[in-house]
């Protein structure tokens, strides 16, 4: 088939219109304003990430204002980043383009002006401002409040006058693909904003959390991608002096980026609640975007065949270019990362970080600065320096490549421990080194941003519009496209290709509904029927201090480290417990699920903890947990851990909720009755990792702090052994014990001045390795020790011969009868808790906790048992006896409990 | 609902490659733009081309216009 002479004469005639008449005037005012904003706001943008990267090696580094505390800097990172930077940048690039793209100007100056003011006044600086005094939304690239979200989608309300109409003006059928990307980033991200921002308000947890997901790919798919892509696709012809490769294959990719990025959403919450079904369409969704991807960024670089020499000497170019390639890379990593199989393991780890940060930075940010670079050249009056430009690019490359690199085998260090069964502190001990060099790797790009916002205010003033030396050189003859090009389509059997386009615009919106139906209202239809059926008809909403704790969790970034969704994984069942269903957030108002784990997952968190273990770490969490990056939270307190302001009760009532209508509703038990495989009794090596991180199925706390499966530990026999077991339980006693018992194990460490009762004085009894191994095993009910169980065996092994160290003399099996008088009082007074031969099993004992003490397995010292006889136990039910007994009666007492002592057990395990 | 993208998606590929393949003077329509793009960049980097200021709402017609360059012969 060949094309008709009369086809192509008549279609030159189209051509010769656009061609003509005077210029459209362009507001230079309105570029120079959002490019000085953009550039503003990046670097204060930069800072706040810069901030938040440091508090990951120096989490007190700037720990007592609240305004400075990470969660809300992270959020003013990112939404500054979004709209102060990105959203200023493309801006400028909007004023500079449309006029070109459209032979039209703008709308208006005015409105262009209101536009500036609204974005700038009413959006970015009270976004910051109000997230930072604690007004804000946890939900990712939603964290403005809803004050803000209203000017958000007033902006892009303004942004379809000013700039589409325009655009829409001109004949569609005329349209370069940069256009086409402005109208489809304008006009979808205008409909995707309030799906994001203001459903999940309405639409609780699993529910809401399907149209997040929306939005959270959306962000990225319908804002940053088609304006960062129109950018590329303007870029590169007008450096080159060259027509892009192929208009067909940027228009496919067009459409089909518009058809499938909306349907991506819910891949961020693979193994979740949501509907499989859901959750797979998605999965297949991103690996047609990755298909969509090659086949953009192939046309964008064929665009640049035989302009590698214009490539490498002009500088906006090579920044266009470095997007370009982080965009292709970015977006098979989304691809790949999807999969279920790669997904399981690497979701909320440091890679995604990473691969946020490629995207961003890479991708969008590369290819804007390559833009603002390419435009401020052809503004008359302004100032620009290449070598700074040039040097701005290596810094960026560097500091980028290097972060991206650090976070990628981060998050892969951080999947490799989750997977296992070491305790959660493990896994953060593993990245430190990680997120220091991430910090470090902030610096260069910093100064990269310094140095471009440089290159653009020094440098020889242009007082004419110029093309740059480097395009001239490498440009072809402009009569090569003058001659051979603009064609239009005049004849009769063409003319349905006017058009095509308000068809292909149509199909954009039908598949942008249909990415709401498919992954969001017929998933929330489902769960909502789930919900029905499966929720408790009992369950309680939350009490009005909850739920103000709720709203206090999520102004402080809490669900940006703590997930509260346990997904439907091995590994995070053995480590959390039962999966999250959708019926318990039926009443999350915003869903508060969580995107990354810096932090456990706080979902099983009812009974878990005693309250003043969690107010203790909310005021200083290194005071129980060493090696602890949590920002502290001291304005919740009024000056120490056990003094909390009413927000801080609220804070601990919300986090004592999780969890509750789950293990209320009983479900867990029945499951456990009705399930033919018992629960592990031994330590067998086959299934102890499994015995060891599996959380109990009924709550320590309702059991008395006893658990029949703990097993029972025992130090090595040998003196050898014994002492290289003690002296490596002397390390780990460090790391995980010594904040709350003290380095010397007497119960004096950091946080035993807030924890009631105290931490035990591990020097004033001997413990027997069954009570040791119980402890460990479970930890105490009713106190603020946790069970250890996620530990390996050996190194449990080697705490016990560590603890058991501290108290040097072993005692002896019991050779001696008590005396008479002890055996008496202890009967009359002791007998109902501590039980009638001491065993910690009186018929009261089921309900106090602590537990009382079995004196078989506890030897305290005279001088401890003394004490507590004189004093009692504060934080328990033992009260002291001083004013009921006398001196002698006491004594007699002291010496017939630790007669009690009976290592018998020990020795024939042995 | 998975099958309902991949085959939608499919088809519209399908689609416009089989046009792409059996009608040339499409692709010379659909690459017009490409050129007409560069034209603009050279006509707005011209210091020379008379430059036209009408950056206020009443110097615009602002009646969408119809769809264009439409015409039998």
């Amino acid at each position: 088939m060949t094309v008709s002479t009369q086809n192509v004469r008549g279609l030159e005639d189209r051509a010769n219109t656009q061609g003509s008449g005077a210029l459209p005037s362009i507001e230079y005012d309105l570029i120079r304003a959002h490019v000085f904003a953009s550039l503003v706001t990046l670097v204060i943008s930069a800072l706040f990430g810069i901030l938040v990267a440091t508090k990951f090696t120096f989490p007190d580094f700037l720990g007592g204002h609240a305004w400075l505390t990470w969660g809300r800097l992270r959020y003013n990172h990112t939404q500054g980043i979004f709209f102060g930077w990105l959203g200023n940048a493309f801006l400028a690039f909007f004023y500079y383009v449309v006029p070109r793209l459209a032979n039209r100007p703008v709308l208006s100056r005015a409105l262009g002006w209101f536009l500036f003011v609204v974005w700038n006044f009413a959006v970015v600086l009270p976004g910051w401002v109000l997230v930072a005094a604690g007004f804000s939304q946890p939900l990712e690239w939603a964290e403005f409040p809803l004050v803000v979200d209203a000017f958000v989608v007033l902006a892009f309300v303004l942004m379809v006058f000013e700039f589409v109409l325009p655009i829409l003006k001109a004949r569609l059928s005329d349209l370069y693909v940069s256009g086409w990307y402005i109208i489809g980033g304008i006009i979808f991200t205008m409909l995707a904003y309030p799906v994001g921002n203001f459903i999940p308000e309405l639409v609780p947890g699993a529910r809401g959390a399907a149209f997040s997901g929306l939005w959270i790919h959306d962000a990225v798919g319908l804002f940053v991608t088609p304006f960062a892509v129109a950018i590329a696709y303007y870029v590169i012809p007008a450096t080159t002096h060259r027509p892009i490769f192929s208009h067909f294959l940027s228009m496919v990719g067009f459409w089909l980026l518009f058809f499938i990025y909306p349907l991506n959403g819910t891949h961020h919450y693979v193994y979740s609640a949501i509907p499989m079904s859901a959750q797979k369409g998605a999965i297949v969704a991103s690996a047609y975007l990755g298909m969509d991807v090659i086949l953009v960024v192939t046309n964008l670089l064929l665009s640049l065949r035989g302009n590698s020499g214009t490539a490498s000497k002009d500088v906006p170019l090579r920044f266009v270019w470095f997007g370009v390639i982080a965009y292709l890379v970015v977006s098979l990593q989304g691809s790949v990362q999807a999969l279920m199989p790669v997904n399981r393991f690497i979701h909320f780890t440091d890679w995604v970080i990473g691969h946020s940060h490629l995207a961003m930075i890479g991708f969008g940010s590369f290819v804007a600065l390559g833009g603002i670079a390419h435009m401020w050249q052809r503004i008359p009056g302004t100032r620009y320096n290449e070598r700074m430009t040039n040097w701005s690019f290596w810094f960026l490359a560097v500091g980028l490549t290097l972060m991206v690199a650090d976070l990628t085998i981060a998050g892969l260090v951080e999947a490799q421990v989750w997977q296992s069964s070491s305790p959660w502190i493990d896994s953060v001990r593993a990245v430190e080194s990680y997120w220091l060099v991430r910090t470090l790797s902030g610096l260069p790009i910093l100064a990269g941003f310094l140095l471009f916002w440089t290159s653009l205010v020094t440098g020889p003033k242009r007082t004419l519009v110029i093309t740059s030396a480097a395009s001239r050189v490498a440009s072809a003859d402009p009569a090569e496209f003058e001659n051979v090009a603009p064609v239009s389509v005049r004849s009769r059997s063409t003319s349905w290709l006017s058009y095509a386009h308000v068809v292909a615009f149509g199909a954009g919106v039908g598949f942008f509904a249909l990415s709401f139906i498919v992954l969001a209202i017929i998933p929330g239809k489902q769960l909502e029927r789930e919900i029905k059926q499966a929720a408790p008809v009992t369950m309680a909403s939350l009490t009005a201090s909850e739920q103000r704790g709720r709203i206090i969790y999520g102004r402080e970034g809490c669900a940006y480290c703590h997930t509260q969704q346990i997904r439907f994984l091995e590994a995070d069942v053995r480590r959390f417990g039962p999966p999250t269903e959708a019926w318990e957030t039926k009443y999350d108002y915003p869903q508060l699920w969580g995107t990354r784990r810096i932090g456990p997952d706080l979902s099983r968190e009812f009974n878990l903890r005693s309250r003043d273990w969690q107010l203790t770490h909310l005021y200083n969490p290194r005071l129980v947990v060493q090696d602890s990056v949590m920002p502290p939270y001291p304005w919740l307190f009024d000056g120490g851990p056990n003094q909390p302001t009413q927000e801080g009760l609220d804070v601990l009532a919300y986090l004592q909720s999780l969890g509750r209508a789950r293990q209320l509703s009983g479900f867990d038990r029945q499951r456990l009755a009705s399930s033919a495989e018992p629960e592990a009794l031994d330590m067998a090596p086959s299934t102890e990792p499994l015995a060891r991180a599996t959380p109990p199925a009924v709550p320590i706390a309702m059991v008395g702090g006893y658990s029949l499966s703990a097993p029972v530990l025992h130090p090595e026999a040998d003196q050898d052994g014994l002492q290289e077991e003690v002296s490596r339980g002397g390390a780990l006693f460090d790391a995980n014990c010594a904040s709350c018992h003290g380095s010397a194990g007497r119960g004096d460490g950091k946080a035993s001045a807030s924890l009631l009762p105290k931490p035990a004085n591990l020097t004033a009894a001997h413990f027997s390795d069954e009570r040791l191994s119980s402890v460990l095993w479970n930890g105490i009910a009713g106190s603020a020790m946790p069970p250890w169980r996620q530990l390996p065996t050996e190194d449990l092994r080697a705490l016990i011969a560590y603890i058991q160290s501290l108290n040097a003399p072993r005692a002896t099996p019991r050779m001696q009868e008590a005396a008479g008088l002890g055996k008496t009082l202890f009967a009359a007074a002791c007998a109902s808790c501590h039980g009638a031969t001491g065993e910690g099993n009186g018929p009261a004992a089921g309900a106090v906790a602590p537990a009382p003490t079995n004196f078989h397995l506890k030897k305290p010292t005279e001088e401890r048992a003394w004490d507590v006889l004189e004093n009692g136990v504060q934080g328990t039910a033992m009260p002291p006896w001083r004013n009921q007994l006398n001196a002698d009666e006491r004594h007699a007492l002291v010496e017939f409990v630790r007669s009690l002592y009976d290592p018998a057990q020990e020795s024939e395990g042995r | 609902m998975i099958n309902l993208i991949v085959v939608l998606t499919t088809a519209v590929m399908f689609a416009l490659l089989l046009v792409w393949w059996r009608w040339p003077v499409f692709r010379l329509w659909i690459e017009a733009p490409k050129y007409s793009m560069l034209r603009q960049e050279s006509r707005f980097n011209d210091p020379d081309t008379e430059r036209e200021s009408a950056t206020n709402l009443s110097s615009i017609d602002t009646s969408i216009s119809e769809h264009p360059q439409v015409s039998g012969d």
